[in-house]
């Protein structure tokens, strides 16, 4: 989708703490965690910034 | 690939709800395999730890080297801390233990395996196999290897983040305040009490609280729960906290040793929990109290239920809904309406402001409540403050 805002999952281990709060509330069911790994399908996200709000640490950015 | 697997009971999660499942459907003949996408059950823990204990035995829990301490009660700290003290005669099964959870996690799913369940880790659902609208089984993925598990009956336990029910059928999607964002240190050097777990309400946890749970002298878990539909900026489950901790010296000298996070739902029950084949238990079908953000005791209570339908499926030859509807109907009979009822009473006192919950706990203290519960906590804060009571009629 052309224009979306760059949305930015920080799980090298700096910021994120792999507790899966991001995947559980997305409206789209559209993050994924692995072990060690959070990812998002860019194609589904809609940049509805649930997740955004929903990390209890701020890993997640958006601009 | 590897070669497909088929069994009769497939348990996705080795959480507390998915070892019940798997252990009561093992004990009444099955055959499960039980999956777990970390390398480690229980861990990393994502929980305050702290439970009741009352409902251990029936579902075949002894207590074990899992158990921190017990504690003699509960501490409610209003905005201004003013403190209401519940201890255990009052309470009754609402306090209790404190617990490792990696400890309590491990030891369920070790009482899985000796009934024989078959257990695999690292080993994570991707989709779930469906043919003819009946769930069949899911495709898996275990250290990098694809192959599929077709099972009888296919058991959700994967956890507040559950995907497998949404990739089911059923929708376990969140209204955004009903869900708190959680983190918690473990400290140690604070002032903790080891006879009480001590809750504080109020805008220091909006929608939720702050809960230091005492593990033994001087270490304790500390850490919040704040409603995700009163969240203006980011990281603001780890700002309040902290914050409180800053404004608390018996805390703030503490040294954090771990840190944790994760959601909790505090949603009402779901209107559906199985499909043809399918089953879903635990904080993955929501089954957290609304109210207190516990949700150990109602996953394992739904997970006997659970893993004993699946094994009468299994046995009877149909995993239909007509047949697991037996779990649908049993879990609701035991947890539905306190499900509900919390989680009114939580839709009401998240908006709550700080000058009544200062009412509300002023009233309670000191009068000597007989048995804690609604009708007599509103009696004691209707003597004293009407007005706030008038709040609550609608809910009475």
């Amino acid at each position: 989708m052309p224009g979306k805002k760059s949305l930015h999952i920080e799980s090298s281990g700096q910021l994120c703490i792999y507790c899966g709060a991001c995947v559980g509330i997305c409206p789209l069911n559209c993050i994924y965690l692995d072990e060690t790994r959070i990812t998002f399908d860019e194609k589904v996200c809609t940049r509805c910034e649930i997740c955004v709000k929903a990390c209890p640490v701020g890993a997640i950015e958006i601009d | 690939m590897a070669p497909d697997l088929t069994t009769d009971v497939l348990v996705i999660g080795a959480g507390p709800a998915g070892s019940m499942t798997a252990k009561w459907a093992a004990k009444a003949g099955a055959r499960v395999l039980m999956i777990e996408k970390r390398q480690e059950i229980g861990s990393p823990v994502r929980c305050g730890e702290g439970m009741s204990k009352d409902w251990l035995p029936e579902v075949g829990i002894k207590p074990g080297r899992w158990v921190n301490l017990e504690v003699e009660g509960a501490r409610i700290y209003s905005p201004s801390e003013k403190v209401f003290e519940i201890n255990e005669k009052h309470a009754g099964n609402e306090v209790g233990y404190v617990v490792e959870r990696d400890e309590f996690d491990k030891q369920l799913a070790i009482d899985a395996a000796n009934e024989g369940v078959e257990v695999r880790l690292k080993t994570a659902a991707t989709a779930i196999l469906k043919e003819n609208g009946q769930v069949v089984g899911a495709k898996v993925k275990q250290f990098g290897t694809t192959f599929d598990v077709r099972a009888k009956v296919t058991i959700g336990a994967d956890g507040f983040e559950s995907q497998v029910g949404r990739w089911a059928g059923i929708s376990t999607n969140l209204a955004l305040r009903d869900m708190d964002t959680c983190l918690q240190y473990r400290m140690t050097n604070v002032d903790s009490d080891v006879r009480y777990c001590d809750f504080y309400l109020g805008k220091v946890a909006p929608g939720g609280y702050v809960w230091i749970f005492p593990k033994a002298e001087g270490l304790a878990n500390v850490g919040i729960g704040v409603q995700v539909s009163q969240i203006k900026s980011m990281a603001e489950a780890r700002s309040y906290l902290d914050a409180w901790i800053d404004h608390h010296p018996g805390y703030a000298k503490g040294k954090k040793i771990d840190m944790v996070g994760g959601g909790v739902s505090i949603a009402p029950p779901l209107k559906q929990t199985i499909l043809d084949g399918f089953m879903l238990v635990g904080d993955a079908a929501r089954m957290i109290d609304p109210l207190t953000g516990g949700g150990i005791a109602n996953g394992c209570i739904a997970g006997k239920i659970c893993g004993t339908v699946a094994a009468e499926a299994v046995h009877t030859g149909d995993a239909s809904k007509k047949v697991l509807d037996k779990y649908e109907k049993g879990w609701r009979v035991r947890l539905e309406e306190k499900l509900y009822r919390n989680w009114l009473a939580k839709e009401k006192l998240t908006t709550l402001s700080d000058e009544t919950f200062d009412k509300i706990i002023d009233a309670l203290i000191g009068v000597k409540l007989e048995k804690l519960n609604v009708h007599n906590i509103l009696k004691a804060v209707h003597d004293k403050y009407p007005e706030v009571t008038k709040e609550f009629e609608a809910f009475l």
